[in-house]
This record gives C-alpha cells, sequence and structure tokens, in this order.
C-alpha cells in the first residue's frame, strides 16, 4: 500500500481509499451485472426452461452463457436513446442516476471483511471506517432515497403507466420503511450501538448467537420489508406488466433502461449484504473465532450471495401481490409484528438479559 | 341469480403465510436442482440446430418424386396430382420417351418438367393421394426455407434428390434409360 501510495504521491490512507472504492463499487456493479443473468438462468431451471445459453465469445466459447451480459451491454449502449416529447427532458436524464446512485452507494458503510492490522496501520474493509457516527442508518436514509429514482422516472416520462406505477412503487416503499425501521431498531437495541462492525461484532462466531435465531420475528419483517423497498416480486408494483404495462420505467429506452434495471440489481446487492450484516454475522465465519482476512471476505461474499440468490429464488415462486392485500399487509401485519418485536426485546432487556 | 363463491377455510399454519411460502420455495428449488444436474440433451427444451424433433410417421413434410431400382422416374405425368391440388402449385409438363410400349411393360410417358412451388403449397397431401403410381410421397422434412423466392421452385431433380442423402441413394440428374419392364401384362 506504502509503494502504491508513493507511486501515485499520495498517502496511503488515501490510496487505500481510492483501492476500497474501486473495489467495492466495480464489485457491486459486476456482481449486478451477473445477476441479471443469474436471474435468467436460474428462472429457466426453476421453471423447466433452458435460458439465455448460446451467447458466446468470439462466437465460438460459450461459458453456459455468460457472454449474454457483455452481448446485452453492448447493444443497449448502441440503441437509440428516445426522449418522449412531452417528457420533461431534465429530469428525464437525471432519473436513471438517481435509480442508481442511491442504489450502489448504500453498500458503503458494510464491513465486507475483518479488519486487519499492517505496519502500525489499521486497514477496515468497508469505504467507511467505523466510527464515522452515521453507521447502519446510512443505507437505511439511502434506501429511503431510493424512491426518487422510481418516482422521477416515472413522473418524468409523462405516461399514465409511468405515473400509476410510480405512485404505487413510492406508496409501497414508505409504508413498508417504517416496519423496516423499526426491525432494524430492534438489532440497534439489543447491539447497544449501530455502527455495523459493533452488530457484527455482538453477534459473534457462533451461528446460534447470530440475530436470526434472537430475533426470527424481527428477521422476517425485515426480509419482507427489503422485498418492497428493492421493488422486487411478489412486491414489484413499478412495474406490474401484467396491469401498468412496464410501470415506471415504460418510456424508458437504451442505456437509461439498463441503468434502470441495474439500479434495481445493485439495490438487491446492497439489501443482501444489509441482511447478511444485520441478522447473519456478517463476516463472522461460523464455529471459526478468529478467520484470516480472505476467509471473512469469501464468507461475506457466501453469505451475500446466497441472499441475493434467495431473491432470485423467491421472484420465481411466488405471484405478485393485490395492491390492497399488499397494504394490508404492510400497515396491518408488518408494522404490529415489528413493533411486537420491539417491546418483546424491550421487556427482556429490562429483565436484564 | 348470484353463484355463492365457496370461501377456502385455511388453516393457522396456512395463514401465517411464511409456512406455505417455504413449501413454495421448496418445490420451485427442487426443479432448480433437477435442472441443474440433468444434461441439456435430457431436459424437455429441443436445442433445434443441434438437436432436432423427431416427426412422426405420417407427417407431411418436403415432397419426394420417387425412382425405380435403376434410378428411372416413378411418375407417369398423368397430371391427377395437379388436378388434386388445391394450392395450384404443380405444374407438369410431359414428354413420351421411349420406343418400347406398355404392352411390353414399360411406360411411354414421363415428365420433362415436374415443377412445385414451395411457396404456395400447402402440404395437404392431396397429391400423394391422387396418385395412381405412388411418385410422389410426403415426407418428414419440416425445414423448407430459402433466402430468396427462386430458390423456393422446385424442379424435377430436386424433388428427385430430396432424400437421396437420407436414403442412401447418388444424386441423380439425368433420366436413365429403362431396362427392366415395370410389371408383367397378363395378355
Amino acid at each position: 500500500m506504502d509503494k502504491l501510495a508513493s507511486l501515485l504521491h499520495t498517502t496511503p490512507a488515501i490510496a487505500w481509499m481510492v483501492v476500497k472504492v474501486i473495489i467495492v463499487f466495480a464489485g457491486v456493479m459486476t456482481l449486478a451485472a451477473i445477476w441479471t443473468w443469474v436471474e435468467r438462468r436460474g428462472s429457466a431451471m426453476i421453471q423447466d426452461r433452458i435460458g439465455p445459453n448460446r451467447a458466446a465469445l468470439f462466437g465460438k466459447i460459450r461459458i453456459i452463457g455468460l457472454a449474454q451480459i457483455l452481448a446485452d451491454g453492448i447493444k443497449m449502449f448502441f440503441k437509440e436513446d428516445l426522449i418522449p416529447a412531452d417528457a420533461n427532458k431534465r429530469l428525464f436524464w437525471i432519473a436513471p442516476f438517481l435509480a442508481f446512485v442511491p442504489a450502489l452507494i448504500g453498500f458503503a458503510v458494510i464491513p465486507f471483511g475483518k479488519s486487519f492490522v499492517s505496519g502500525g496501520v489499521t486497514y477496515h474493509l468497508s469505504v467507511l471506517d467505523p466510527g464515522n457516527g452515521m453507521g447502519l442508518l446510512y443505507p437505511l436514509a439511502i434506501g429511503g432515497m431510493a424512491v426518487y429514482g422510481v418516482l422521477v422516472a416515472a413522473w418524468s416520462s409523462n405516461n399514465k403507466w409511468g405515473i400509476l406505477g410510480g405512485m404505487r412503487a413510492s406508496a409501497t416503499m414508505v409504508s413498508y420503511e417504517i416496519g423496516l425501521s423499526l426491525a432494524v431498531v430492534t438489532v440497534f437495541m439489543t447491539t447497544g450501538g449501530y455502527d455495523p462492525s459493533e452488530v457484527i461484532g455482538a453477534q459473534g462466531h457462533l451461528p446460534w448467537a447470530w440475530n436470526i435465531v434472537r430475533q426470527p420475528l424481527g428477521f422476517i419483517v425485515f426480509f419482507t420489508c427489503m422485498f418492497a423497498e428493492t421493488n422486487r416480486l411478489p412486491f414489484d408494483f413499478a412495474e406490474g406488466e401484467s396491469e401498468i404495462v412496464a410501470g415506471f420505467n415504460t418510456e424508458f429506452g437504451s442505456m437509461k433502461y439498463s441503468l434502470l434495471a441495474l439500479a434495481e440489481y445493485s439495490h438487491v446487492m446492497t439489501a443482501s449484504a444489509l441482511i447478511a450484516t444485520l441478522y447473519f454475522g456478517g463476516w463472522q465465519v461460523p464455529f471459526v473465532k478468529d478467520p484470516t482476512v480472505m476467509l471473512s471476505v469469501a464468507c461475506f461474499l457466501f453469505k451475500m450471495l446466497f441472499f441475493a440468490w434467495v431473491f432470485v429464488w423467491i421472484r420465481w415462486t411466488l405471484p405478485r401481490f393485490r395492491y390492497d392485500q399488499l397494504m394490508h399487509l404492510g400497515w396491518k401485519v408488518m408494522l404490529p409484528l415489528s413493533m411486537t418485536n420491539l417491546v418483546f426485546h424491550a421487556w427482556r432487556m429490562s429483565q436484564g438479559h | 341469480m348470484g353463484v355463492v363463491v365457496k370461501k377456502v377455510e385455511l388453516s393457522w399454519l396456512d395463514r401465517t403465510y411464511v409456512w406455505p411460502v417455504m413449501k413454495g420455495m421448496s418445490i420451485t428449488f427442487g426443479h432448480f436442482i433437477r435442472n441443474l444436474f440433468t444434461t441439456t440433451a435430457k431436459r424437455y427444451t429441443i436445442q433445434y440446430p443441434e438437436m432436432r424433433h423427431e416427426m412422426p410417421a405420417g407427417y407431411r413434410g418436403l415432397h419426394e418424386l420417387k425412382r425405380f431400382e435403376d434410378g428411372a422416374i416413378k411418375c407417369v405425368a398423368c397430371f391427377m396430382c395437379q388436378e388434386a391440388c388445391p394450392a395450384r402449385c404443380i405444374s407438369i409438363e410431359a414428354e413420351e420417351f421411349s420406343d418400347l410400349n406398355i404392352t411390353q411393360g414399360f411406360e411411354e410417358k414421363r415428365p420433362a418438367s415436374f415443377k412445385i412451388d414451395m411457396l404456395r403449397c400447402i402440404y395437404c397431401g392431396m397429391c400423394e393421394e391422387a396418385c395412381p403410381k405412388d411418385a410422389i410421397w410426403l415426407r418428414n422434412n419440416y425445414e423448407v426455407a430459402a433466402y430468396d423466392r427462386l430458390s423456393m421452385q422446385f424442379g424435377k431433380w430436386d424433388l428427385m434428390n430430396t432424400y437421396a442423402d437420407a436414403d442412401g441413394k447418388e444424386r441423380i440428374s439425368q433420366d436413365p434409360t429403362p431396362t427392366v419392364p415395370r410389371r408383367t401384362i397378363v395378355m
């Protein structure tokens, strides 16, 4: 790190920061792109189909269809970029970025591996070091901002299907935010802090001490609300194909559409990382007290990708909810459940557990 | 009159919603695992250029003009198929070809040209049924496509050679002189 820093004429701290930012954001974006392929192949497997397996590098190397991502990317770049005549041009341009950026930067506080000491300096494997004062409140706040991307995309395209989709999605996201936040508050309460490294440290390396075992109810609420937050099936009200054409992205094409789609998958990645951090011990390796850095990173990646796969898996298992059912579930089931969870754990703590 | 909608009473376990979701997920995961460990050849999907569907017997595909063992065409240019064709895609020109006559067991008429417009043909099989000599058959080749309209006009030799490779016969482009009598006529 010192060598790299002197090579670039900066301090090691800045060089390390740059490396982290590149690794994290390039990694999440790559995973999001790969997940579009996983989604298509996975859905095909679940439905007894085959899925995209034809795209090949140089027309020869097939690598089980992974080149599809590249082909799609190139295609998206070279498609005509249409803006509807009555659209609000400025917002129409900004909307994909408003959707994409919050989905990506929510990842910044999540530690994806164990901190290590090298040459007397502690290196933390998260973009924002622990003790930054924001902790896990930051991804929640950013997650709340994601609704702007959907809403602005819907509003600016001046399309009735788009507006319907955007309105439904924003209503969903707002109503599920409360249950989600209360579930997370319970975790903060039992941990005694909201810094992700504290949350991970409090869970320890034994699987039965993880928050999933301590607060299964909270996990169910959090997990369900995450589906609503990421706008994924069974709660994908932003784009109900059978009801409102393509929803909020009806008018979007070429790279703008691609960015909106990537935003969804980046959101899935961030959500999976949050689930792994809050309820499954983050980078903690089960039964290994003091794992090596690489092992902890691998373990975190495994957990995260598993939950990202669960997002895909659930999508192809459950049909879409009806809107009133969704509101019923959000306000009358999820909110009381997370309230119960909060009160129960507050009571337990008052009893000195 | 109203219709009485039967309400399904769910058990408490089903009403939690978590248990049915897990049941559903186990079903989809079963499908996923089964497909993951099935080779592509054994899946339901037929991957077309590499794998082809085996057509059932009696499938009406591309036509073949049949020939005798010595290579002579079976068709006697009677125009029955041309008359029977509802799409009017067959056009035949007849010719006289042999000094040997019917009393000696030889045909004396054959098509000089036998054209089928594959763009018009509806593959109904009426020509096959009309043929008194079993000379035209519809077989199992369903890949009838070309880049231009002209290549969809099938001539006599195209039709005779359609299945030559599949049947292990040699391709011919000339009418051989018949040597063996086709049938013995009891005088």
